[in-house]
């Protein structure tokens, strides 16, 4: 082909040449052409998806080695959550990272689903852009049917290695095993294994030797696929990492259990406190405000319907053949034109006509929100705090997508740097492998960044520098007194979780709606410090969800959801909804602590009174200390509200005063 | 203080001195001590059963404000009324001075116990200590602990030196008398320049006056004048006591005041600035303060006259323009406020004075007459005033 077309470039000069009477190159001042139209257009040719996202990896996530990790890790887990869901099944979810070799991981993710037809695995994993999601408006977490393939191809691209497949969808049947890669030119897969038909592995005894041949694991379910990716990547804990995602995944997904095991091969699991699936979303049809010009014009084309009027009740939600008269009567249309002739210009009239006529917001039963209970359930088994509230708002819309915000939040909770015991410290610094004691207090506990440490330290009146193992006995007790006596939660600032559909969101906290509005909202009135436009200090943690069938991101990474003003709204409603009981929290918890001043500075001077009184009447000084002691406990009984009780985790006495949905957890026993 | 005493009073539990004058030979108690102990007791007896019964403790203090006192108009003197301040231990911003109040109370006892006196000063020292557990002082400063004996004092009915506690020596007497002050026998006319330093006490067990030429009393506000007067030998001129109780008089100034005129049936006269706090000052000699109302009984002179200086003096004496001072705000609210005491309400002399202050719009200090001759307020001015009797009552 290429000769070919060199070949007739070549004859087109020649002949422009010839019909100038001149030769170019004799005018002298006239430039050469570099290019003609013709030999433009041979090179000029079809981009594969695939192509362009192997270029453009950044789009969809993979900017970096140690991003590469979580995206894949989230692309399969996001994929088996929905699958599982889709199905009607409790999700379980394996996650297993392994090193293979320098900056190679091998990330296996498994889950008890349906499992998939022998004949689609091969084009959900090795082709882009192909799903159910796209084309329907349903609430889900996926959406276009990029990643999971994408980060197959990014596997490849690095490592070689395809992407190996392991799906079962009855016990009697045998799994089937593909080794997929993709063809990035054609954006299609290629199968390897089994001469491109793959292979089936028999359950029992038999399967289990041919599957530990293949170099995969394989947990023994009834059904469920397991998807083995191995890639170059950097593991990293903290902040955006694969222990984080999993973490925040757990908590907005209180159904679902996830086992995970890390590169260093500590095993962790999150176990479902819900033991029901979420209700079904439902799926729906465009609302017609949402719709941009060149979709209904696309639309239009498409539509089988005969009349424009059908097309407009048949295509859209909320659109009864009344509504659908009164727009083509703004627009100046026939109802009955056919919906293959409407023209240009009449489809502009037309659009303009829905935004002027007034239909009924779209129903709002699509969305499956967290709900206020499991949003609590969820908050508490993973964030150590004192106080949850949680709120879920009514169902509101943007540009014709319904969408709901859900809010909720975890406050106090004393730092575990502070609830260590001196004990438990000595063998904490015996065990740890970090080089300074500034690193040891900035891993060791939750909740403690290296500011906090080298307050520690300054308090402590230790180097930063010291190697943990080799601090003496006193310098011991110093750590452990200061570690106790700074106060962590000051400069802390708000943690915020941030969730579209149930998925959590890692990056780009900054360009994302739901920071933007948290530091808008004014949470001073709530008894949280904020400086002007930023994020409030304390030790709070905010998640946020939001729910809809069309989540508006502001890429095709999915970090950053855009700032519509009805997001907006809906989410400084929610914030003020929960911040309101927060704020009687934390003046319920600063009255408490008032008495139990009180009550300090009273028991001050008892010891003086007492001694006092025996050295005027010869009272006996013990008895009559006690005896005012008594009193002074008394007096100060509001002191004693969160001492007292016992046991378990306890719901607040009153919670009527707290409206519903908040959960107090006794301070000294919590968890 | 050895530091092991200190500890006993901290933690008496430790050494437990419930037998008084243990270690040293028996003091023997006047009838006064059995009395003040015994309402020394009292106090801590009430404690002791309210927590025993589960009450908060608490001490009632008679009020030592305006509100509290009363003018008697028979007596010409000011009477503490019946009101009290509770004073309770549970109670966030009196817990302290509860506490306080006990420890003074144990100071007392202490003083009692052993037989011996100490000025306010003292006493604070011996119960100034930290408090056990704590970075905090028993009393920040004197001034804390001032008050807090001036309560125990009220509360108990004893008097200060019943507590045996005195103040600080303040104010300075010379003049035609002689007396007896513990015994040292002192003629208050052989005295130079320094003048007699009138005690803290002026009990008759402690003073007694042996021989009196004098005729009356001048008492002069400051240091300042009683020097130009001693200097010029007044007193020995015009046969008078010459005191000065170096602003505000205290109680021993006070006492001393009431018995040369009681005992000896002097008359009083007193030469002050003129302005509010002179006019306060004259006000307290005679008709007792407000602080010390409960004292005024034993204090109180309401035959006092107050020689000047007067409003009207500026321009009597003819006196140049700078050694006036401006009133400031307080001044003018201070002296409306003394304008309205039930013991010059109802004197037009003194409500024409005091208007005359006020419209005139600066005060005088008794040093201004020196500015128009040195020895003017010595030779002219106050022989004028006692000869025309010119003064005001």
């Amino acid at each position: 082909m290429d000769d070919d077309s060199a070949l007739t470039a070549a004859a087109d000069e020649v002949v422009d040449g010839g019909s100038n009477g001149q030769p170019s190159s004799a005018n002298g001042s006239a430039p050469r052409r570099r290019a003609t139209a013709q030999s433009m257009a041979a090179s000029q040719r079809d981009i594969s998806v695939s192509e362009f996202f192997a270029k453009n990896r950044h789009l969809l996530g993979f900017d970096n080695p140690r991003k590469a990790l979580l995206t894949t890790v989230k692309e399969a887990v996001d994929n088996a959550l929905d699958a599982c869901e889709e199905a009607g099944i409790l999700p379980e979810i394996w996650v297993h990272i392994e090193t293979t070799g320098e900056s190679r991981f091998k990330v296996g993710v498994q889950d008890n689903g349906p499992g998939i037809l022998k004949k689609t695995i091969p084009m959900i994993f090795g082709k882009l852009l192909y799903g159910s999601k796209f084309h329907r408006l349903r609430m889900s977490r996926g959406q276009q049917g990029i990643g999971i393939s994408a980060a197959g191809m990014y596997g490849l691209l690095t490592t070689g290695k395809p992407v190996k497949i392991m799906s079962k969808i009855s016990p009697r049947k045998p799994a089937h095993y593909y080794e997929i890669q993709i063809d990035t030119k054609h954006n299609k897969p290629e199968i390897l294994n089994g001469r491109g038909e793959g292979v089936d592995v028999p359950p029992g005894e038999k399967g289990r030797e041919a599957i530990e041949k293949l170099g995969i694991e394989w947990i023994e379910v009834n059904h469920g696929t397991r998807v083995t990716i191995e890639l170059e990547a950097r593991y990293q804990r903290g902040r955006g990492s694969v222990d984080d995602y999993l973490e925040q995944t757990a908590i907005a997904n209180p159904h679902v259990t996830i086992h995970y095991q890390d590169p260093d091969g500590n095993a962790k699991s999150y176990s479902r406190v819900a033991e029901s699936l979420p209700p079904e979303p439902k799926e729906i049809k465009p609302h017609p405000y949402g719709i941009e010009l060149g979709r209904l014009v696309a639309m239009l084309k498409d539509s089988e319907a005969k009349t424009l009027s059908a097309f407009l009740s048949d295509t859209f939600t909320c659109v009864s053949p009344a509504v659908a008269r009164r727009i083509c009567e703004t627009a100046k249309v026939s109802t009955r034109a056919n919906t293959k002739r409407i023209g240009r210009h009449e489809a502009d009239a037309l659009y303009k006509a829905i935004q002027e006529t007034k239909i009924k917001a779209p129903a709002t039963d699509c969305i499956v929100p967290i709900g206020e209970e499991l949003i609590l359930k969820g908050l508490h088994q993973v964030v150590p705090a004192e106080f949850y509230v949680a709120a879920t708002r009514p169902p509101a819309v943007y540009r014709g997508n319904p969408f709901v915000i859900e809010v909720g939040l975890a406050y106090g909770g004393e730092p575990t740097a502070h609830k260590v015991s001196r004990e438990a410290l000595e063998e904490l610094l015996s065990q740890s492998d970090s080089r300074t004691l500034r690193q040891f207090l900035a891993t060791s506990f939750e909740g403690l960044g290296f500011e906090a440490a080298d307050r520690i330290l300054k308090e402590a009146g230790l180097k930063t520098r010291i190697s943990p193992g080799k601090l003496k006995k006193q310098s011991i007790d110093k750590l452990h007194e200061a570690m106790r006596n700074v106060n962590l939660s000051s400069g802390q600032s708000m943690n915020v979780l941030r969730y579209a559909n149930r998925v959590p969101l890692q990056f780009q906290a900054g360009a994302c709606a739901i920071t933007q509005t948290i530091m808008q909202t004014n949470w001073r009135a709530y008894g949280l410090s904020q400086s002007r436009g930023g994020l409030p200090s304390g030790p709070v943690t905010v998640m946020v969800h939001v729910a809809s069938v069309w989540v508006p991101f502001t890429s095709e990474s999915k970090e950053a959801i855009a700032a519509y003003p009805e997001i907006q709204k809906e989410l400084r409603l929610g914030f003020q909804a929960v911040g309101r009981k927060l704020g009687m929290y934390v003046k319920r918890r600063q009255k408490v602590k008032q008495e139990g001043q009180r009550r300090a500075i009273f028991l001050r001077y008892l010891g003086e009174v007492a001694t006092a009184c025996s050295r005027l009447n010869g009272a006996d000084r013990e008895r009559l200390y006690n005896d005012l002691l008594r009193v002074a406990t008394k007096k100060t009984a509001d002191a004693d509200l969160r001492f007292d009780e016992s046991g378990q985790p306890i719901i607040d006495e009153d919670p009527e005063e707290y409206g519903e949905n908040v959960l107090i957890v006794d301070r000294q026993n919590g968890h | 203080m050895t530091p092991s005493t200190l500890e006993a009073l901290v933690m008496p539990k430790k050494a437990p001195k419930r037998v008084p004058g243990e270690k040293k030979t028996p003091v023997k108690y006047t009838e006064q001590d059995k009395k003040t102990l015994g309402r020394l007791t009292g106090l801590a007896d009430g404690v002791v059963l309210a927590a025993e019964k589960n009450r908060e403790p608490h001490v009632d203090i008679p009020a030592r404000t305006l509100s509290n006192v009363h003018y008697s108009p028979k007596k010409k003197i000011i009477e503490m009324g019946g009101n009290t301040n509770r004073r309770q231990l549970f109670n966030l911003s009196q817990a302290k001075s509860y506490m306080q109040t006990l420890l003074v109370a144990t100071g007392c006892k202490q003083l009692i116990d052993e037989g011996k006196t100490t000025s306010i000063r003292g006493l604070f020292y011996i119960l100034k200590h930290t408090i056990e557990g704590t970075k905090e002082e028993t009393f920040s400063d004197q001034a804390e602990c001032d008050p807090i004996i001036e309560d125990v004092e009220v509360a108990l009915e004893a008097l200060r030196e019943e507590l045996h506690v005195y103040a600080s020596n303040r104010g300075t007497m010379v003049g035609e008398i002689t007396l007896i002050d513990s015994g040292d026998e002192i003629d208050c006319t052989r005295l130079g320049s320094g003048g007699y330093s009138i005690p803290s006490i002026c009990e008759p067990d402690v003073i007694r006056f042996r021989k009196c030429d004098a005729k009356f009393v001048l008492h002069v506000e400051k240091d300042t004048v009683w020097r130009r007067f001693n200097e010029d030998k007044f007193w020995r001129k015009h046969k008078c006591i010459l005191t000065h109780g170096g602003g505000q008089p205290s109680r021993g100034v006070r006492r001393l005041l009431y018995r040369l005129h009681n005992e000896l049936k002097l008359p009083v006269f007193c030469l002050l600035d003129n302005d509010p706090w002179g006019y306060y000052i004259y006000s307290v000699i005679k008709q007792g303060s407000i602080n010390l109302a409960y004292e005024s009984r034993r204090m109180a002179i309401p035959d006092a006259r107050f020689l000047g200086l007067r409003s009207k003096d500026f321009e009597r004496c003819g006196l140049s323009k700078s050694v006036q001072i401006g009133l400031n705000d307080t001044d003018r609210k201070r002296a409306k406020q003394i304008a309205g005491y039930p013991w010059f309400e109802h004197k037009k002399e003194w409500q024409h004075e005091i208007r005359q202050l006020l419209d005139n719009g600066f005060k005088l200090e008794v040093e201004a007459l020196i500015s128009k001759d040195i020895s003017y307020v010595t030779e002219e001015y106050a022989p004028q005033r006692l000869r025309e009797k010119d003064w005001l009552d």
